[in-house]
């Protein structure tokens, strides 16, 4: 498998992120044409590995759950990183049965898995999935990639995505905002709106600057819904915001009610708000 | 870092669906002595493992009654070609078998179409009460007062709308029942040139292409970004439902930058 993934990950733990990975899986699969039963077996098994740390990996506190794709000739690669006390403690208890049938779930529909302790605590999932015919995509990063980060504090209300290349993030983003808005409790009408704005982003975003990948911040309030995408070059925001043939400026204006450029050191974050003022 | 197979093997023998009893034990052994009432028992007994098993393997895209049916059937199987004189755990038997009888069931349903009719059923469900609910309310529903509604999961409403997305049928598309043709009337009275040259404002780079975009795409396209109606809004005026509205706004816009990308 690559390096870097495809699609990266950083939520927490909490229940309603299984549905987030869920819908990101539908995506990638989409993309690269993956589905009836067989995006059926990794929808299930990946669901039972992320829902082993919502329960089981920090013993009903809260902590990161990491979750890495990655796309190969014929194969899909799933990745379920937890930083907690993990499969390994729990499968003591005799008591308790759920993961049992998780493991023998994720064991039946993956061809390989593999559990790894993850170094300064915590387990991983490992799970390649065949997939005939599927293409590997163009990774995140040549190099080294680190995942999008959350700060620990934030992490209950913020979700971490990296994505690449643009086609791949054109079908899982919309799916991701859609999400999203429904948690921060938007209509209909202002979910599509999240939509229509993620999908400018990724027809514009590629091309801004020397970015690989998109990486993002979302972070969800009451009726609010608060974007940070970057690190981007110095003025690549702005280039981003024009009303230009590269630029969405126009569209993402009349779709949000906050826009700012953020400087980070020599780079530019792009932070967008949305709200549902019903 | 080291793979711990070990402790999987251990995981599933600390599951409640071991024939760990020696009653159970013994249930298997007279089971395969054609004991039918030892049959019936362990079916009772381990149909909690189909019934957990039916309800993970994709809720959302089968009823749950005919997923349960296959599970069941699979289980049948599992039961009578355990072997308990192996050793091993009969849910680590059981949970292959039943999982694959589930499969080879969509296989042979012709599951790889792109929707199957759970969803498309439950699309529909979803796409109707968002029109009901926007009309009692004057705006469009949240998610979770459609799931409310409609006694759904906030995840299977939210999978609906993603179905809704990527439906291209026509039966989404026609007419709901009691729009006025007023999309037509609309464009007509306010004369199509005046549409192009606001829609402009838009985007600077797109005079050149709307002209190839429908009639129809771009009347929605400045109902939505020049007059700032909601997409609720547009849906009754032009006679269809929000989310078709959504998904031609997303259709348009698309196609725009894709042809000022080739015009560039």
């Amino acid at each position: 498998m690559a390096v870097a993934p495809n699609v990266s990950l950083t939520l927490s733990n909490q229940p309603e992120n299984v549905l987030l990975v869920r819908e990101t899986l539908s995506g990638l699969a989409e993309t690269v044409g993956v589905d009836g039963v067989e995006l059926n077996d990794i929808r299930t098994a990946v669901t039972e590995a992320c829902n082993n740390v919502v329960l089981h990996a920090y013993e009903g506190g809260e902590g990161p759950l990491q979750v890495e794709l990655y796309v190969a000739p014929s194969a899909v690669e799933v990745v379920v990183r937890d930083r907690g006390t993990g499969i390994r403690p729990h499968i003591r208890s005799e008591e308790e049965d759920a993961l049992g049938i998780g493991l023998s779930i994720i064991q039946a529909l993956a061809p390989r898995v593999e559990f790894k302790d993850v170094e300064g605590g915590g387990t991983e999932v490992r799970m390649e999935f065949s997939t005939p015919g599927t293409e590997s995509l163009a990774p995140l990063a040549e190099g080294g990639f680190e995942p999008p980060r959350v700060a620990e504090a934030s992490l209950a209300t913020t979700t971490g995505l990296a994505l690449a290349p643009s086609e791949l993030a054109g079908r899982v983003l919309p799916r991701v905002m859609c999400v999203l808005a429904a948690r921060a409790r938007f209509t209909t009408d202002r979910i599509s709106d999240a939509e229509l704005l993620a999908d400018a982003l990724v027809s514009r975003g590629f091309q801004s600057g020397a970015q690989q990948h998109m990486t993002l911040s979302v972070q969800v309030g009451a009726r609010e819904v608060e974007l940070r995408l970057g690190p981007l070059g110095g003025g690549d925001a702005g280039k981003l915001m024009a009303n230009t043939d590269a630029g969405i400026g126009p569209v993402v204006e009349k779709l949000t009610d906050e826009r700012r450029i953020a400087s980070e050191g020599a780079f530019e974050m792009l932070e967008l708000t949305m709200r549902d003022k019903r | 870092m080291t793979v711990t197979e070990m402790a999987v093997s251990t995981a599933t023998r600390g599951a409640r669906f071991v024939p760990g009893t020696s009653e159970e034990q013994q249930l298997f052994a007279r089971h395969q002595q054609g004991d039918r009432l030892a049959r019936e028992e362990l079916v009772r007994r381990f149909m909690p493992l189909a019934r957990s098993l039916a309800r993970r393997y994709d809720r959302s895209s089968e009823p749950f009654e005919d997923l349960l049916q296959v599970a069941s059937l699979g289980l049948l199987k599992a039961l009578d070609r355990f072997d308990p004189e192996m050793g091993h755990p009969f849910a680590s038997f059981a949970v292959p078998t039943i999982l694959g009888e589930m499969r080879r069931h969509f296989r042979d349903a012709g599951w790889s179409v792109h929707v199957p009719r759970g969803s498309q059923e439950r699309a529909l469900k979803v796409r109707d009460a968002q029109e009901r609910l926007a009309n009692e309310r004057g705006r469009a529903p949240t998610v979770q007062e459609l799931a409310q509604y409609l006694e759904l999961g906030q995840d299977d409403v939210i999978d609906a709308l993603q179905a809704i997305q990527a439906y291209e049928s026509l039966s989404l598309d026609a007419p709901r029942p009691g729009a006025t043709d007023e999309a037509t009337s609309y464009g007509d009275a306010m004369g199509e040139e005046d549409a192009r040259y606001e829609l402009v404002e838009l985007d600077a780079t797109v005079s050149a292409v709307l002209g190839r975009i429908p009639q129809r795409e771009r009347q929605i396209l400045r109902m939505r970004f020049v007059e700032d109606l909601t997409q609720t809004e547009i849906a009754a005026r032009v006679g269809i439902s929000q989310m078709q509205v959504s998904r031609l706004l997303r259709r348009s816009l698309d196609q725009l930058r894709a042809l000022t990308d080739t015009k560039s």
